[in-house]
């Protein structure tokens, strides 16, 4: 038997070819790892390539929004020239910068600026402000997502976030304090109520609290339900 | 198909192995720069957002 296959491989090897189902199935094979490969390059796309673009744009960020707020003309000192940055963080352009936000309990350093508006565009480069909740301070709730996997992973960690922790938001306008009052919580991605002025009360009712709203993906890895965590004003100018 | 390609590269073999490295470092930067942000937009692999 051993030398029958032996006898074909010459034979093979003297017509220097191989017979038409090898090369299909080597054909196969060579896909095979290629899709591997690129399944793998994907990973390292998301774990780690696409935290070097948000790590770029948070400089690219934090210096102009931090310009913009000792800009005189920003600060109201000077009149304002067309174009110029504005003061008041509802005046945000989409995609530009608009708040600091610090969690102490994910650690001494966890700083993040947040962009205007949660497209993926713009959660692409840090923590996106829903543009048509509040702004901070203001009654109602001001609702903030962020990535839990990839570009950065400012919210990996939100789970860690319990009751009593703080969460500050600085604008060119001040700083407020919020703590957490509503730990981890897993939604469907349909749960759109999280981000109302009153979560859990209809869009319509006036709120008498200011709220702060933090979503992200469940689980961790994926993005099949969502996850939030709210806190209410502690410290801060009231609007 | 990898032998074909480098069966059709010029050359002798420390000139076709550089070839090859550059065409893959190209092929991995266009899925980098263009091809996996697409993907990951397209399909909604990595939503946080609710609504």
């Amino acid at each position: 038997m051993y030398r029958r296959a032996r006898r074909a491989q010459h034979k093979r090897a003297r017509r220097g070819a191989r017979g038409p189902a090898a090369t299909t199935l080597g054909i196969v094979g060579e896909l095979l790892l290629t899709l591997g490969i690129l399944v793998l390059l994907y990973v390292v796309y998301v774990l780690w390539g696409t935290g070097i673009q948000t790590g770029r744009a948070q400089d690219e960020l934090r210096e102009r929004m931090v310009d913009a707020w000792s800009d005189p003309v920003a600060a109201g000192e000077a009149p304002v020239a067309a174009g110029e940055a504005p003061v008041d963080p509802a005046e945000t352009e989409i995609g530009d910068g608009y708040a600091l936000l610090r969690i102490p309990a994910l650690g001494e350093d966890w700083e993040w600026v947040v962009v205007q508006g949660v497209e993926l565009s713009d959660l692409a480069r840090g923590p996106g402000h829903y543009e048509d909740t509040s702004d901070p301070g203001e009654l109602g709730n001001v609702a903030i997502a962020a990535h839990r996997s990839g570009h950065g992973a400012p919210f990996a960690d939100l789970d860690l976030v319990g009751i009593g922790d703080s969460v500050e938001v600085e604008t060119a306008a001040g700083t407020w304090t919020y703590t957490i009052d509503e730990p981890a919580r897993v939604i469907d991605p349909t749960d759109s109520w999280v981000v109302d002025p009153v979560p859990g009360q209809s869009a319509g009712t006036e709120p008498t609290e200011r709220r702060i709203t933090l979503t992200t993906c469940h689980p961790r890895y994926g993005s099949s339900q969502r996850m939030y965590v709210s806190g209410v004003l502690t410290d801060g100018v009231e609007i | 198909m990898y032998a074909w390609v480098w069966r059709h590269l010029p050359g002798p073999w420390p000139v076709r192995a550089l070839i090859a490295l550059v065409m893959a470092a190209a092929i991995v930067a266009v899925l980098m720069l263009w091809g996996f942000p697409w993907l990951e937009e397209t399909f909604g692999l990595n939503d946080v957002t609710v609504g």
